[in-house]
């Protein structure tokens, strides 16, 4: 044996070692990454907690209990449950509440507001779709087929702003929830109807207010520190 | 110098947690130590960006992390492990390590051959592929050296790094620290004076958010004398900067 043949097996290992270890991204995952430019921004968007397959499945599984009942009692459930579904759906999509890292994660390079930018309209597009797609096969009229689209993004702003305020998903997901039970319930005493919550052209400016309302809230709770004064 | 703060404080509500802090460190271990509630923790979250400072200056490798842009290149080439590392217990060792390494912005073909270097640093090679919730406190805590290590960091932050570790790991982990400080500024927060003797070649001793001595670990053990509190000549030392600091203090 002589020294040319000698072998770094350390080395050779940590070859071995970085191919069987390596993770092998998927390709929606890779289409992330290229389109965000952002291969770590992709990532934390495939480890999303509301956009895990269980938590689609269990979304599924309930629009699909609201189809059935709208086609048997002729009730819009579907579009009394999407708005809260995606509610809750955004409370446990970013925040120190879901993410037990959240300290570390809070010194990495990708920013915390491009990830809840990402995860919040992720997770919204997802549900929009869902909801889309039970409202169409409910065969609800457009009016209501599309009309909760809006109270959907107030709610959303809402359990967003209160998840990330008071750092705990539990409580952004219960704010959404109740708030919209609460919004059902008024506007059917007020109207005699229970469509008329998606429906009534006069709630698109007092939805979009407390959109627009609990987005700067969130905004202002993730603003970047203002680091050293002088 | 990689790390240059000058008059840092930082309060919650009345507490003042780091009470006018100057500091400059270059490459090597620099020890923190200080008993519990010193500002250490604290100290440490300032210099990873964590949260901000309430008043003073802070350039980290050569950077003002108040501008968004260099707060970002400091993060590429800081590593941290904080106090209390929340993990992921579905991932496993490799997928937590390469997570990090991603949200570092590594360039995506690096982090494979990176990732799997870390985790061989730290000894964990025979557990890459088991999910974290199945290992013990010891490994997790070593799980969260090789996140910190996995981009070669210019800045090394350890929050009481051997918390955990049996004697084997530690004696393992300072051999680790003092090869990363031939390159890299690391700075590691502990109360367990042996680890500061034994890999650290400077130290900063803090009470009541301040720095009250700063010096060698051979100069903190000469502080010390037989009276002193302490089965080792640091640990007597690290007694006697303290007693004195805080006599000062009220004499003052």
């Amino acid at each position: 044996m002589t020294g040319n043949d000698d072998v770094d097996l350390d080395r050779v290992w940590l070859g071995i070692a970085t191919e069987v270890w390596r993770r092998r991204p998927g390709r929606a995952e890779r289409v992330a990454g290229r389109l965000l430019r952002s291969p770590g921004l992709a990532r934390v968007l495939f480890t999303t907690p509301s956009l895990l397959m269980p938590w689609l499945i269990a979304t599924i599984v309930v629009l699909g209990a609201g189809v059935a009942a709208t086609r048997s009692s002729g009730q819009p459930l579907v579009a009394l449950l999407a708005p809260g579904l995606a509610a809750a759906a955004i409370a446990y999509a970013y925040g120190p509440g879901i993410d037990p890292a959240w300290e570390l994660s809070c010194s990495m390079a990708v920013s915390d507001r491009m990830v809840l930018l990402v995860r919040a309209l992720a997770v919204f597009a997802v549900n929009a779709v869902l909801g889309l797609l039970a409202s169409a096969v409910s065969g609800a009229v457009a009016a209501v087929a599309v009309g909760w689209l809006m109270p959907m993004a107030a709610l959303c702003a809402l359990a967003l702003a209160v998840a990330t305020v008071a750092r705990s998903a539990i409580a952004g997901a219960t704010a959404g929830l109740a708030v919209w039970a609460i919004t059902v319930l008024s506007v059917r005493v007020a109207s005699g109807q229970v469509t008329a919550v998606v429906t009534r052209g006069v709630l698109v400016l007092p939805y979009l207010t407390v959109a627009a309302c609990c987005a700067l809230v969130a905004v202002h709770a993730t603003r970047i520190p203002k680091g050293t004064s002088r | 110098m990689n790390v240059d703060i000058a008059d840092l404080t930082r309060r919650f509500g009345r507490n003042q947690a780091v009470a006018g802090v100057t500091l400059q460190a270059g490459p090597g271990v620099f020890g923190l130590l200080g008993p519990n509630g010193a500002g250490k923790t604290s100290l440490l979250r300032m210099m990873a960006t964590v949260i901000p400072p309430s008043s003073g200056t802070m350039r980290l490798l050569d950077r003002d992390p108040g501008s968004y842009d260099s707060r970002r290149e400091i993060r590429r080439r800081l590593g941290y492990l904080p106090q209390s590392l929340g993990y992921y217990p579905g991932f496993t060792v490799a997928e937590f390590v390469e997570y990090f390494a991603l949200l570092k912005d590594m360039p995506p073909g690096r982090v494979p051959k990176a990732v799997a270097g870390a985790i061989e640093r730290v000894d964990l090679g025979a557990k890459a592929r088991a999910k974290l919730r199945t290992l013990s406190g010891g490994m997790l805590r070593r799980v969260g050296i090789a996140q910190a290590i996995v981009n070669g960091p210019e800045l090394l932050l350890l929050d009481e790094p051997t918390a955990g570790l049996d004697p084997e790991q530690r004696v393992q982990f300072r051999a680790l620290l003092r090869d990363l400080g031939k390159q890299a500024t690391v700075v590691v927060s502990t109360h367990l004076v042996e680890d500061v003797g034994a890999a650290c070649t400077e130290v900063a001793l803090m009470d009541a958010g301040r720095i009250v001595f700063r010096g060698t670990p051979a100069e903190l053990a000469a502080k010390g004398t037989d009276q002193d509190t302490g089965d080792a000549p640091l640990e007597r030392g690290y007694t006697a900067a303290l007693a004195q600091a805080r006599a000062l203090t009220r004499t003052q």
